[in-house]
C-alpha cells in the first residue's frame, strides 16, 4: 500500500482522465442547472432579472463535483444555452443574451461553479470541524466576487450604467442569494454524506493482503485516493 | 457457449470512519458454462455485485474474473464487447433520447460506416417489433417497451453473454411474461439475477447468494427451495435486517 | 437529435436565403452585430441596421409574431434602461443603447429561427474539433450533450414528483425537503448513467 500512498499524494503525475461516471455526472448536472432554470422564475430587482433555483444549482454543482467537473457541467449548460437551446431562465436562449443586462451573470456561472468547487475541495480535504460554516463562507465569497461582480460589470457594459447604479440594481439579489447559499451548503453536506466518494475519491478496492499477487496489476492499485481534479 | 470463471474472487470497499473494509463478496470460485444461469438472494446479499464482476463494472479486490480467458481488469474492453449488461431501470440505461439513436450509439464501436449502422439499427429494432416506436422519445414509451429497447440496444452488438440485473422488477405481469418469452428465444448465454422465482425456475443452474457468499449452487428447483427456507429461517429468528 | 419537443420551439422550417446560409456565416453575422453594438455611436445607424435585420427576419418566413416573441422578454427591462438613460444621458444616447441591444437579440434569434437544433448542436461539437490535439474528444463531447438533453425531462419530472410528495407529507414550506431529494435523485441517476455507459463500453477515455 505504500506505493499507493506515494502515488496518491497531492500532485498526481498525470491528470486522470474523466471516466464514464464523470461524464454522467457532468451531463446530468448540466441538465440539473437547465431544469432548475426552467421550473419557476420570479422576476426581482430593478432590472427584472428573474430569480430562480438556478444559482442554487450552480453553487451546488461546484460544491458537489469539485472544480474540474463543475466547470465542465455549468460550462456545457452555458454553451448550449448560447447555442440556442432555450434553457436560460424564462426559456430564453441564444447569443443575444450576451447583449442583454444579465450577460454578466450568465458568464459568471461556470467560473463560480469552478471557484466554489475548488474552495469546497480544499475545505473537505483539510477540515472536519465547522465544515458547514466554511463551505458557506466559500459560497458567499464566490457569489460576491464572481456572480455579483461580473453581474454588475455586465450591466455596466450592456446597459451603460455607471458603477453605483449597477451596484444598486444588483443589490436586490443579495437576500435571495444568502438563502440559496445556506440551502446549497446544507444540501451539499447531505449529498456528501449520501455519496462519500462524490468529491473526494477513495481507494475503492482494498487489497487485504499486502502480498496478494494481484496487488501488482494496474486496475487494483490505481491511486484514486487523491481528490478529484 | 462462453466460459465465465471466477477464481477466489472477493470484493471489499473502504467505508468512511471504519477501520476495516466492508466485505461485499468473499472468496467466490465458479465456472459458469451453462446456457441459463440464475442468481437469487435477498436484497443486499451481493447479487448485483456478483453480476457487475462479470463485465468489469466492479473489479475484484482479490482473485480474478475472466470471460473466455479475458481478464476483467487487464482486458476490460474485450470483456465488455463479449458481455452485454441490462440494468433494472431501462431509463438509466438508455442514453439517447430515441430508440434508434440509442441502438446506433451501441453500434458506434463496431460499425464504422454510418449507413451500415442505420441498417443494422433498423434490423435490431425490427427483431423485437420496436420499429414503429424507433423515433419516439424514450419518455413516451411504456416500462415494458423501454426494457425491450434496452435489450435490443445491448443485443445489437451481438455479445456472447447477456447479464441482466433484476430485469423484471419494474415490469407488470404482462410485460414480465413478454420478457420471459423474449429471453427464452435468445441464443446468448444468460446470467440473470431476479426476485421472480418463477423466472428462476426456467434456469439450468441457479446460485443462491447470502451475505456475500454462494449459499447454494445447483438445479433450479432445489435452489429455489433452499432460498425459501433461508428466508423463512431468517424471519422466524426475528432477524429483520 | 430528435425526441425533444420541448426544446424545439425556436426553429421555423423554411427554404429562404437565410435558411440556406451556412451556419458559420450566420454565426459571423451575430458576432458582427455584437461588435457593432460597441462601434455604432449614431442612433440612426443603429436603427437602420436593426431595420435591415428585421427585414431579413421577416424574409425568412418566421413571421412578425415570432419576431415580437424574440424581443418580448427584454422589453420591460429595455423600457427601464431607456427611460433611465434618457434622463441621465439624453435621448440619442438612450436610443442608441436600446437599439444596439435589440440588434444583437434579433440577430441571435434569426440564427436560432432558421437553423434546426441538431445543426446547432453539430456546430457546437465541431467547435471541439480543433482542440483534438490537446486531448479534446468530439465524440465524448457529443455523447455528453446527448445525455444532458435526455436528462432534462427526467430532472424536471423529479422536481414535480418531489413537490407532490412534500405536499403529501405537509412539508411544502420546508425548502430543504423540496430540493434535497431532487439532488439525491440526480446524483444517483448520474451514477447509473455512467455505469450504464461503462457497461456498454462507451464514454471511457481512449488509451
Amino acid at each position: 500500500m505504500t506505493q499507493t500512498h506515494a502515488a496518491g499524494t497531492l500532485k498526481p503525475a498525470k491528470r486522470r482522465r474523466w471516466n464514464a461516471t464523470d461524464l454522467g455526472l457532468i451531463a446530468v448536472f448540466a441538465a440539473l442547472v437547465a431544469a432548475s432554470a426552467l421550473v419557476a422564475a420570479i422576476p426581482v430587482g430593478g432590472l427584472g432579472v428573474p430569480i430562480t433555483l438556478q444559482t442554487l444549482a450552480v453553487m451546488l454543482t461546484g460544491l458537489a463535483l469539485g472544480p474540474g467537473r463543475a466547470f465542465a457541467a455549468v460550462g456545457l449548460y452555458t454553451l448550449l444555452g448560447l447555442a440556442g437551446l432555450p434553457i436560460f431562465s424564462g426559456g430564453r436562449s441564444g447569443l443575444g443574451i450576451l447583449a442583454g443586462p444579465s450577460a454578466g451573470y450568465i458568464i459568471a456561472f461556470p467560473l463560480a461553479a469552478a471557484a466554489v468547487g475548488w474552495l469546497a475541495a480544499v475545505v473537505i480535504r483539510r477540515t472536519v470541524k465547522f465544515r458547514a460554516v466554511l463551505l458557506f463562507v466559500s459560497a458567499m465569497a464566490t457569489s460576491i466576487v464572481l456572480v455579483h461582480g461580473l453581474g454588475i460589470a455586465g450591466m455596466m457594459v450592456n446597459a451603460k450604467l455607471d458603477f453605483s447604479k449597477a451596484f444598486l440594481a444588483d443589490l436586490p439579489f443579495y437576500p435571495g442569494d444568502i438563502i440559496k447559499n445556506v440551502l446549497a451548503v446544507t444540501v451539499a453536506i447531505a449529498l456528501h454524506k449520501a455519496f462519500p466518494d462524490l468529491l473526494v475519491r477513495r481507494v475503492r478496492q482494498l487489497p487485504q493482503k499486502a502480498a496478494a499477487p494481484r496487488a501488482a496489476t494496474p486496475g487494483t492499485t490505481t491511486p484514486e485516493a487523491s481528490a478529484q481534479q | 457457449m462462453s466460459t465465465i470463471s471466477l477464481r477466489n474472487a472477493g470484493v471489499s470497499v473502504a467505508v468512511d470512519g471504519r477501520p476495516d473494509p466492508k466485505v461485499l463478496l468473499q472468496d467466490i470460485s465458479l465456472e459458469l458454462t451453462e446456457e441459463r444461469v440464475g442468481v437469487i438472494g435477498a436484497n443486499g446479499s451481493g447479487k448485483s455485485t456478483l453480476l457487475r464482476l462479470l463485465n468489469g463494472l466492479v473489479v475484484p479486490s482479490e482473485g480474478a474474473v475472466t470471460v473466455n480467458g479475458a481478464d476483467t481488469v487487464r482486458n476490460v474492453r474485450a470483456v465488455r464487447q463479449q458481455v452485454g449488461f441490462v440494468f433494472t431501470d431501462p431509463l438509466s440505461q438508455l442514453v439517447m433520447p430515441t430508440g434508434r439513436e440509442d441502438v446506433e450509439l451501441s453500434l458506434r464501436r463496431s460499425v464504422r460506416s454510418g449507413k451500415e449502422r442505420r441498417e443494422q439499427a433498423t434490423a435490431a429494432l425490427d427483431r423485437f417489433g420496436l420499429l414503429p416506436l424507433a423515433d419516439q422519445s424514450i419518455y413516451e414509451l411504456s416500462g415494458g417497451e423501454r426494457q425491450l429497447l434496452a435489450l435490443a440496444s445491448v443485443l445489437a452488438v451481438e455479445p456472447g453473454v447477456l447479464v441482466l440485473d433484476e430485469p423484471s422488477t419494474l415490469l407488470d405481469l404482462r410485460n414480465r411474461e413478454l420478457l420471459r418469452r423474449t429471453l427464452a428465444g435468445l441464443s446468448q448465454q444468460i446470467v440473470m439475477s431476479t426476485h421472480d422465482l418463477e423466472l428462476a425456475l426456467d434456469m439450468d443452474r441457479v446460485l443462491v447468494v447470502e451475505s456475500g457468499r454462494i449459499a447454494y449452487d445447483g438445479g433450479a428447483a432445489a435452489a429455489v427451495e433452499h432460498y425459501r427456507s433461508l428466508s423463512a429461517r431468517s424471519l422466524s429468528g426475528g432477524d429483520f435486517r | 437529435m430528435r425526441g425533444h419537443g420541448f426544446l424545439l420551439a425556436n426553429y421555423v422550417p423554411g427554404t429562404s436565403l437565410v435558411h440556406r446560409m451556412p451556419l458559420w456565416l450566420k454565426f459571423l453575422l451575430v458576432l458582427a452585430c455584437g461588435m457593432a453594438s460597441f462601434l455604432i455611436v449614431d442612433w440612426r445607424l443603429a436603427a437602420a441596421a436593426l431595420a435591415v435585420l428585421c427585414g431579413l427576419f421577416l424574409l425568412s418566413g418566421a413571421g412578425p409574431t415570432r419576431l415580437f416573441r424574440a424581443v418580448r422578454p427584454l422589453l420591460p427591462i429595455l423600457l427601464v434602461i431607456g427611460a433611465f438613460q434618457w434622463w441621465q444621458l439624453g435621448g440619442p444616447v438612450a436610443a442608441r443603447i436600446v437599439l444596439n441591444i435589440l440588434l444583437c437579440v434579433v440577430a441571435a434569434s434569426l440564427l436560432t429561427a432558421t437553423t434546426p437544433l441538431h445543426r446547432l448542436l453539430d456546430g457546437v461539437v465541431s467547435l471541439a474539433r480543433p482542440f483534438r490535439r490537446f486531448g479534446a474528444d468530439p465524440e465524448r463531447f457529443a455523447l455528453t450533450i446527448a445525455i444532458m438533453l435526455r436528462s432534462i425531462p427526467f430532472i424536471a419530472g423529479a422536481f414535480s414528483d418531489v413537490r407532490d410528495s412534500a405536499r403529501a407529507r405537509g412539508l411544502e414550506r420546508n425548502p430543504r425537503a423540496l430540493v434535497l431529494p431532487v439532488f439525491i435523485t440526480t446524483v444517483a441517476y448520474a451514477r447509473h448513467t455512467g455505469e450504464a455507459l461503462a457497461a456498454r463500453g462507451l464514454g471511457e477515455p481512449e488509451d
